[in-house]
């Protein structure tokens, strides 16, 4: 089968959005992962969370404005929630083995996936993207969907953002050196259980922000919570435990394997991002990246 | 010690006064009783859960169908029912079925909407206990196909008919290169099967130039259509359903696939699938169903709609359908057979046919237990006087086109 240039070039922007997606979500996961060194399987209970809570806003401010709105307040629910689990739960947890952090997470993750069928409610759910999203863009001759194109731009944007925050700001200093050596942090006088509570509370709220923007390509539904952080714990491996930059590499591996493979190969497109994964943990068993562990 | 004996005498009096009362009231009643008594039917469905919306939906229709039969009685007595939530749990659904025989002495079983507990139940407690057990949701062609016995039938539409009728549509439609895509899971394989062999059959110059398979559940599909439209094809087989469908449909207008390259979807023109995405609904899909509200337009479905949409609030969908006609088949057997035996009741049912809601002939076939039923090919479309999408463009395609012959289940059991 012949593929035009145009095909490949669609395929290769929308497989980027995907990744864009992924790398938000990730990135969380990941920070909490290096700063905190919790495996947080309920990162994929929060992205869930952030879907249904966008659903929310734009059921009660309708139109493009709901949506809008939903982008911003769906991740701070979440962050609100994370909060509480934080100063409750977690910040009495650090010390404890990783095993029963792994347990406790997904413990956690289960009650969270209950409380949102208390909620929401069983049902498949579905919000629209605004009006100015139908359709299609087309770059150097390749067509993708306006919203892939969306997320092309949110994406970046993200990733600056998480720069400036990690490097320029007092805060994501002493978080970065919180993640290489804690106790010499809390010797020089700073409050390491405010840092971790702040570096908790953002991760989930990528968490919840990867969730609203996902949320109008979908159906907001149960279950959506295991298949992204199946997806979201081998991105964050291959990519380096703990290294946001290796989010945002394995993010790219594993959405343009998939791009790729369905369309080169597209009855075995299921296991192709899976053999990425294979491929670079054979080569490069700790990750691509540094990983802090 | 007087007023102790006065009473002990009180007691006994009427205690004696009670029994012989008792006793009378047998012999009045016990008799005419054993004659005329109520038909017991068991149902285990979901109604927990996302299936729940089905589950429902059958029990609305089989209670509204009930409520008419009732008034005249059948064999002079009632037919009553009581339902177990099996919760999509086939262990859970098995234990129900024997609960139901072995305690609640049913007459007959009918359910449920999981393919998994309703083969469970056709093996592990029709056929073991020689129990009458119509399935009225679940799809799988196995039911009344390969595992199919004495026992067991199926009011419910099966994926070999789906895609046979999906087939038998796409032959009547000019386009020639397809492409297969859906769920990587039996339902999805079943219906693309079905569907490619019998469009191959009706059109031998079709060709399939490619097929990709999506895990189930699946979220973002925008990646499988975009290649898929690289690939150039007049139009696609979909197999999917669920929460995989209406990612399917969002993607299918999100991209714009839909206005560019026509698909079908098996239950795609489904209400239940549509109208919660209301305007988002892709225009252009195509799609088939064995039941409409809008459609036929016939005297008799108006007034089942609006019976049904008085009683519940909303109008029936398919599983309605299902077990709608069900309690029909249900009724005529016991009164063709005139006892509330389980041999003779299967006698009498095999071959039967009922009117059904929508006015058209239902027959429960005799040689597979299947009941055959008309099936709709529609486009969806958006009409000014709704405000969700639905079917138009619809070929009504009977219900021999639609079946696989006799000969070829006979085939299938025998291997």
């Amino acid at each position: 089968m012949a593929f035009d240039l145009s095909a490949i070039g669609s395929q290769f922007f929308v497989g980027l959005s995907r990744s864009m997606i992924l790398f938000i979500v990730t990135a969380g996961l990941s920070f909490v992962l290096g700063v905190l060194r919790v495996p947080n399987i309920a990162h994929g209970s929060l992205y869930m969370i952030g879907a249904f809570s966008a659903f929310s806003v734009t059921k009660m401010v309708p139109g493009a404005t709901g949506f809008w709105l939903a982008l911003i307040l769906a991740p701070l629910v979440v962050a609100a929630i994370s909060f509480i689990a934080e100063r409750a739960l977690f910040c009495h947890l650090y010390q404890r083995e990783h095993l029963m952090l792994l347990l406790f997470t997904f413990a956690l993750s289960l009650i969270l996936g209950d409380l949102v069928k208390i909620t929401w409610g069983a049902e498949y759910k579905s919000i629209m993207a605004p009006k100015i999203f139908d359709g299609s863009v087309r770059i150097f001759g390749a067509s993708i969907p306006k919203y892939n194109f969306f997320l092309l731009i949110v994406g970046p944007l993200v990733a600056i953002g998480l720069w400036l925050l990690t490097n320029k700001t007092k805060l994501g200093k002493i978080a970065r050196a919180a993640a290489v050596d804690r106790e010499m942090v809390g010797a020089v006088g700073v409050n390491v259980s405010w840092v971790f509570a702040f570096a908790f509370v953002f991760g989930c709220f990528m968490a919840g922000l990867g969730g609203a923007l996902m949320a109008p390509t979908i159906s907001i539904t149960l279950g959506m919570d295991h298949n992204i952080i199946i997806e979201g714990f081998l991105i964050v491996t291959i990519g380096g435990l703990g290294n946001m930059w290796g989010a945002l590499v394995g993010s790219l591996i594993f959405g343009l394997s998939q791009a790729f493979g369905v369309l080169f190969w597209p009855q075995f497109a299921i296991v192709f991002p899976y053999t990425a994964v294979v491929i670079v943990l054979l080569l490069r068993p700790r990750g691509i990246l540094k990983s802090v562990w | 010690m007087r007023k102790q004996r006065g009473m002990k005498r009180w007691v006994w009096m009427t205690g004696t006064a009670l029994l012989g009362y008792l006793f009378a009231m047998m012999l009045v009643l016990g008799p005419a009783d054993a004659l005329a008594r109520n038909i017991k039917v068991g149902i285990v469905d979901t109604y927990s859960g996302p299936p729940a919306v089905y589950g429902n939906d059958a029990l609305n229709g089989f209670k509204l169908a009930l409520e008419e039969i009732n008034k005249q009685g059948v064999l002079g007595g009632k037919i009553e029912f009581t339902t177990r939530d099996e919760k999509f749990k086939v262990d859970v659904a098995l234990a129900m079925a024997k609960e139901l025989v072995m305690r609640e002495n049913v007459d007959l079983l009918v359910g449920t909407i999981n393919s998994g507990a309703s083969l469970a139940i056709s093996d592990g407690v029709a056929k073991a206990e020689k129990m009458p057990f119509i399935v009225w949701t679940a799809k799988d062609e196995k039911i009344t196909g390969e595992l199919g016995h004495r026992y067991v039938f199926s009011t419910a539409e099966n994926t070999a008919m789906a895609g046979k009728a999906g087939g038998v549509g796409l032959a009547k439609k000019p386009y020639k290169k397809y492409w297969i895509a859906g769920d990587d899971y039996a339902y999805g394989h079943a219906i693309a099967d079905a569907a490619w062999r019998n469009l191959k059959a009706l059109k031998p110059d079709v060709e399939k130039i490619g097929e990709s398979w999506w895990k189930i559940g699946e979220p973002d599909l925008v990646p499988y259509l975009t290649s898929i439209s690289a690939a150039k094809p007049d139009a696609v087989i979909f197999c999917t359903g669920g929460a995989s469908m209406t990612n399917c449909l969002k993607a299918l207008k999100s991209t714009g696939f839909a206005a560019k390259i026509p698909s079908w979807i098996h239950t795609a023109i489904d209400h239940a699938v549509l109208k919660p995405l209301g305007a988002e609904a892709p225009e252009g899909v195509m799609g088939t169903i064995q039941y409409l509200f809008y459609y036929p337009e016939t005297p008799e479905n108006k007034a089942f709609v609006q019976a049904f949409q008085k009683a519940y609030g909303n109008p029936p969908g398919f599983p309605a359908f299902n077990a709608y006609i069900t309690a029909q088949l249900i009724a005529a057997a016991y009164k063709k057979a005139g006892t509330i035996d389980k041999e003779k009741f299967i006698d009498a049912i095999e071959g039967l046919k009922v009117k059904g809601p929508t006015g058209s002939t239902v027959e429960m076939r005799a040689c597979d237990h299947q009941a055959v039923y008309p099936m709709y090919f529609g486009t969806t479309k958006k009409l000014p006087q709704y405000d969700f999408v639905v079917a138009t463009d619809i070929m009504t395609l009977t219900g021999d086109q639609v079946m696989p012959t006799c000969e070829e289940i006979l085939k299938i059991r025998k291997k």
